[in-house]
């Protein structure tokens, strides 16, 4: 479990790097290396070229973008964890970090690199899709500014063209009325999720959803949002049975579960189906929380 | 019976500075000038037919020192030796086909060697790999057991005609006639399947021929340096004292690290005496998924034949066993599932046989329980379905069948895997039954909190097990006791160790004798050097044959001083008294001398020594048992499940132990909690899932789960000690207890848990996903 | 591992049975395929090269044999791919079905995988075998398409 040789770049400054990518098409950004490095070493990943991000400091850092929040690509998983101001300002992520891994993982790992890399059992992906964020990419051609859920297009695939880095997300803040859940099934805490679920619902002025929003992880090729099952809440009272209804609607029709060792394609429907409910049950009671 | 200051006591372990401060060597930290690093190129295919094999682009890559093929290993190439040939057994069957060290003609397992690079370092030999061209012509895999029994079946090893490897068949009573008399039969069929010892520390073996002091140097994560020691030098050619094993600390064993002449193991050595330089392979994880062996798959068809209040009238097991690709290790593990199936009961008809399988599968050699865990499994299941059907309580009808304390010598009747008969030595099983309920707080779970918490909606249960380790196996162990001059008290044994704090109970038991602290002794173990007779560290052995060697060694040093400080004191010998170091005049603490300097006054440099004496305060002396004993113990745990995801949580874990008289609680503790983990692990994570063609599905730590310090409750415990007759301490082993009867505890916990949904739990382990499958199968699910 | 589906395809069974007996048109459609020859009438050789993510592309040696032709009603493929990563062999089915304007494709294929990708890369086996799938009849929709107006 040696990896093959490479080449290995470490640049101080953001344009240097965007240059590098820019150069060699064979090149191959490193964040936190909590999936690539794994890979090289079981030689199922060899590229040619590393571009080591990590002096990158000004990809780093949590900062206030109006109301909502900027998270740096660069931002460790352990420093998002730790601060306060996510708690305040996109409680959803909050609640969903301590999910992510291992601390030895969070405390390399970055958002960035998750979002990049876009496995499709990754908690944040579907939390950013959730969330309804925006991902920030820069190259040398200039930045661009993708909706969440346009930014991931399949299976650990993004919408990162040739060259293009993520430098930042950006979070939305909160709308008022809203409540919110995370819930996964995991073997073991920190494993890959079976089945995981993040949620918003935000409730109009007389107690009614307003807004739904339910992203899945671990049941597609990506984070899948579960568009009927949000349908069936839209409007409603929210009340048990609405959604047991929304839960088994979004168990059903909007995913295509794999099957693998570990789960049955039955089995992520069930645990889709169980943490939806949990998660929207939790969700509008927050919402209502926030309502009084 | 010694009863000094030290024996019995939490002494911390005295290794665990020098481990946790990382100043301990294993063997990848040896390094030597001008190491070199090997890879072995692994076949991908399950059973194929060797047509060629090219290495002359990887011969060619700069950093390249050798590559080997079988071709090339010319009269060095041999199967592996047969380590433990078959027991005595009147119509025994035992086809024996031993690993081969790089396959010549038929790959017979995923991962088996084909090739052996020697480079600069391993990622050019790594490198190297991939330029190597196999011709393999792949053949139809066999991985069922019943499937690779019938005819026509693709056959692993040709020679045979057949994939039996071995049919055992051992009986007591008649089943046949007693089961007429039965008021209830339970029969079953049972599946175990396969875990992967997966220890904290991979194999490695780093060799070095000293071509000056003609010697061969090897360090190996082996559990038995002394048999590698010479089975090496006969594979060399080299004369045994040109051969040092050095087992230095190792990261757990758990088995597979027994002498099994690894392919690894004897192409290393080889490869550093034909270079003339050192060599080092450290086997990684993905490796360590094919080439170490494991164990574990069996599949029984067992019927119990039970009277109206429960007694036992007789059981009657066919099983199969699956030994893998090779059987070096002979039949331990199936024997021992065939003998520990008995467990603390009087079982007074017992008609059991077994079919070992030749499989396109990894080997199967002894994992920690070896094969215990399946027969406890099949026998406490199966007292558990009948307690259901006869309406009795689950501990009742246990206790209704125990072994009762005035019992013992209980003579089994079989005979059992060290050739010897089947005979428990002692225990007191009540005992440890009220103790484990007690703790657990059966009663009023199962009448108070188990209905409170299931009419809120929650589904908890619980299990209650017993078991028998059959430990302590001969055939024998020494040690050697030397009192330096410093004061310092040497103990060299042959016994490697492999975390289980060896180097504080042997010391523990050696410095009462010498009336010595217990950090003035110094152990050495797995060093071949140090000391070359003895067989090694499995079959929960170590404190019970290695300890009482070092008791008998301290117990002659001990003889040495009295006869040498008795005239010098002027008293006789029984006047004296060993303590603090010194032996001095009893009541007069201020006559004496130092150990260190009675040892000065033992080697003189002028003067005569008396004729018949020894120079030095210095024993060797051996225990060898007249056969194993009997450990048990009765665990029981507390679950609750979540019916709608499947998940299980582990509440309460309670394990009452009895392994005879204990060295050093905290040691003992530590192992049963580790082995409790294992059992988990074995119960609800672990699995090596192999698909019809051999591939294994799960080869990194990413797909299979290992129980982490998060899913391992602490282990609630008990001792209860009933010594055992055949050894001078009264010791029994207990490196495998935890995990024995833990797949047992957890289904009938998870099932109490279920009541009502119908479910049945046969099979072990038990995943989430596999619990859904069967709660949709019982009844759709409940909730 | 089992892969099978229905697919509607537009033209007629003799039109794409052409289209995928056609090296070139196979080479188009077969996800990451480098390289595809016809080197007997039921036999073709070349070189694929997948790759997921962060998986570098796994180049296979892929040799694909047809038997039971039944033009232009079913055939079936014996594959045959060997790389680094490991292997994948086994059999695909093909039906070719008229069905109102178009035609209906149905695939089975049992495939063995082995070595690398068997030991590590399940948790993703099925959704990558899913979806390599449906690109490849997405790209052979647009091949029959284009030729089709």
């Amino acid at each position: 479990m040696k990896p093959p040789p490479f080449e290995y770049y470490r640049p101080s400054s953001l344009e240097g790097a965007l240059t590098l990518l820019a150069e060699r098409e064979e090149a191959k950004p490193l964040a936190g290396g909590q999936s690539l490095i794994p890979a090289m070493n079981f030689r199922l990943a060899a590229p040619a070229m590393l571009v080591d991000l990590n002096d990158l400091g000004e990809l780093a850092g949590i900062t206030a973008a109006g109301a909502g929040i900027r998270i740096g690509a660069m931002t460790r998983h352990s420093a998002v964890e730790r601060d306060r101001r996510i708690a305040e300002r996109a409680p959803l992520l909050w609640e969903t970090m301590p999910h992510i891994a291992h601390p030895q993982i969070r405390n390399r790992g970055t958002v960035g690199g998750s979002l990049a890399h876009a496995d499709p059992a990754a908690e944040l992906p579907a939390v950013m899709v959730a969330v309804e964020a925006t991902v920030l990419l820069r190259s040398t051609r200039g930045e661009r500014r993708v909706p969440a859920a346009e930014f991931f297009t399949g299976l650990f695939r993004t919408a990162l063209l040739p060259g293009e880095l993520v430098t930042a997300i950006e979070i939305p803040p909160l709308p008022p009325r809203t409540g919110w859940a995370f819930e996964e099934f995991a073997r073991r805490h920190g494993d890959y999720a079976l089945v995981g679920v993040a949620v918003l619902v935000t409730l109009d002025g007389g107690g009614r959803c307003e807004r739904a929003r339910i992203a899945l992880l671990s049941v597609g090729d990506g984070p899948v949002l579960a568009t009927r099952a949000m349908g069936t809440l839209q409007d409603s009272d929210l009340d048990a049975s609405v959604i047991r209804e929304a839960a088994e609607r979004g168990a059903r029709d909007d995913i295509e579960p794999p099957s693998d060792i570990h789960a049955s394609e039955a089995y992520r429907r069930q645990l889709t189906r169980v943490l939806t409910r949990r998660a929207l049950t939790r969700a509008v009671a927050r919402a209502r929380e926030a309502s009084r | 019976m010694t009863a000094g200051p030290y024996f019995g006591m939490r002494i911390p372990r005295l290794e665990d500075a020098q481990l946790l401060t990382g100043r301990a060597r294993f063997v990848d930290d040896v390094d030597l000038p001008g190491l070199l690093h090997v890879a072995f190129l692994r076949s991908d295919e399950a059973h194929g037919r060797l047509r060629g094999i090219d290495a002359g682009a990887a011969r060619a890559r700069p950093g390249v020192v050798a590559v080997y093929t079988a071709l090339d290993l010319g009269d060095y190439w041999r199967p592996g030796p047969l380590l433990v040939p078959p027991p005595p057994i009147p119509g025994l069957v035992f086809h024996t086909a031993t690993q081969v060290p790089l396959v010549r003609d038929k790959v017979r397992h995923a991962g088996e060697p084909l090739a052996m690079v020697v480079a600069e370092s391993r990622y050019l030999a790594e490198d190297a790999l991939e330029d190597i061209a196999v011709d393999l012509e792949p053949l139809p895999a066999v991985t069922e057991l019943e499937a690779a029994l019938e005819p026509g079946a693709p056959l692993v090893h040709e020679q045979f005609g057949t994939n039996l490897a071995a049919h055992v068949h051992q009986v007591k009573g008649d089943y046949a006639s007693a089961r007429s008399k039965a008021h209830a039969l339970i029969a079953r069929r049972f599946h175990y399947d396969r875990g992967a010892a997966a220890a904290l520390e991979n194999r490695g073996v780093v060799a070095q021929w000293d071509v000056r002091a003609e010697e061969l140097t090897i360090w190996d994560t082996t559990q038995a340096p002394i048999p590698i020691r010479n089975g090496m030098a006969e594979l060399l050619g080299l004369r045994e004292s040109q051969v040092r094993v050095i087992a230095p600390f190792i990261g757990g064993g758990f088995g597979p690290k027994i002498m099994m002449f690894y392919p690894e193991e004897v192409l290393v050595p080889w490869a550093a005496i034909r270079l003339g330089r050192p060599v080092k392979w450290i086997e990684d994880r993905r490796e360590n998924f094919y080439a170490t062996t494991q164990e574990r798959s069996q599949i029984h068809d067992a019927e119990l034949a039970v009277a109206r209040d429960g007694t036992i009238i007789g059981v009657k097991d066919r099983f199969l066993h699956d030994t893998g690709a090779y059987d070096p290790y002979g039949l331990t593990v199936p024997i021992n599932t065939q003998c520990t199936l008995l467990g603390p009961y009087v079982v007074p008809h017992y008609d059991s046989e077994f079919t070992a399988v030749f499989t396109n599968k990894p080997i199967v050699t002894p994992v920690r329980g070896a094969g215990r865990q399946h027969g406890v499994f099949v026998m406490e299941r199966l007292l558990d379905l009948a307690a259901r059907e006869l309406e009795i309580d689950r501990v009742e009808i246990r206790r209704r069948n125990y072994i009762q304390p005035d019992q013992f010598p209980y003579d089994h009747q079989i005979l059992f895997q060290d050739f010897r008969p089947l005979i428990y030595d002692s225990g007191d099983y009540p005992a440890a039954l009220d103790k484990a309920v007690e703790l657990i707080g059966y009663e009023r779970f199962v009448g108070v909190e188990q209905p409170r918490l299931r009419r809120e909606g929650k589904h908890v249960g619980v299990g209650v097990v017993s078991y028998i380790e059959g430990t302590g196996v001969g055939p024998y162990e020494g040690a050697r006791v030397t009192v330096e001059p410093s004061g310092t008290v040497r103990l060299a044994t042959g016994v490697g160790t492999q975390g289980q704090g060896h180097f504080t109970t042997f010391a523990q038991v050696v410095a009462d004798v010498l009336g010595v602290e217990v950090g003035q002794v110094r152990v050495s173990t797995g060093d071949t050097r140090e000391f070359n007779w003895g067989t090694g560290t499995f079959a929960s052995r170590g404190a019970v044959v290695a300890g009482s060697a070092c008791h008998a060694a301290a117990v002659k040093v001990r003889e040495k001083v009295l006869g040498l400080a008795a005239p010098l004191l002027g008293v006789a010998p029984n006047d004296l008294v060993l303590a603090g170091g010194r032996v001095h005049r009893r009541g007069s603490p201020d006559q004496g001398i130092t150990l260190g300097e009675l040892a000065r006054k033992a080697n003189p440099l002028r003067g005569a020594v008396t004729p018949g004496t020894e120079p030095g305060l210095e024993a060797t002396a051996y225990f060898g048992p007249d056969r194993g004993n009997a450990a048990s113990g009765v665990h029981a745990m507390v679950v609750e499940v979540d019916p709608e995801t499947a998940a299980v949580a582990i509440k309460r874990y309670v394990v009452v132990h009895d392994c005879g008289t204990v060295i050093n609680p905290m040691v003992v503790e530590a192992q049963v909690q580790g082995g409790v983990a294992h059992g988990i692990g074995n119960a609800f994570y672990e699995q090596l899932i192999f698909d019809a063609n051999g591939q294994l599905q799960n080869a990194s730590f990413m797909d299979y789960l290992l129980p982490t310090a998060l899913d391992v409750p602490t282990v609630e415990m008990a001792h209860v000690v009933s010594p055992s007759p055949l050894n001078p301490l009264g010791a029994k082993g207990v490196g495998e207890a935890g995990a024995i009867p833990t797949g047992a505890a957890f289904a009938q916990a998870v099932e109490d848990a279920l009541a009502g949904t119908g479910i049945e739990i046969t099979e072990m382990p038990l995943s989430p996903g596999r619990l859904f499958e069967l709660l949709q199968a019982a009844q759709g699910g409940v909730g | 591992m089992i892969v099978e589906g229905s697919y509607p395809l537009p033209g007629s069974p003799d039109v794409i049975w052409d289209l995928l007996m056609d090296p070139d048109v196979l080479a188009k459609v077969m996800p990451g395929t480098k390289a595809l020859s016809r080197t007997a009438p039921d036999r073709y050789e070349g070189t694929m090269g997948v790759g997921i993510g962060p998986i570098t592309a796994a180049e296979f040696e892929l040799t694909i044999t047809l038997t039971d032709l039944q033009r232009p009603a079913s055939y079936t493929m014996q594959i045959d791919g060997k790389g680094r990563f490991g292997f994948t062999r086994g059999t695909a089915n093909v039906e070719l079905a008229s069905e109102g304007v178009g035609t209906v494709m149905r695939y089975r294929a049992d495939l063995q995988v082995g070595g690398k990708i068997a030991g590590l890369g399940q948790r993703l086996l099925d959704s990558v075998s899913r979806m390599l799938t449906r690109q490849g009849l997405d790209a052979l929709n647009r091949e029959l398409t284009a030729r089709l107006t």
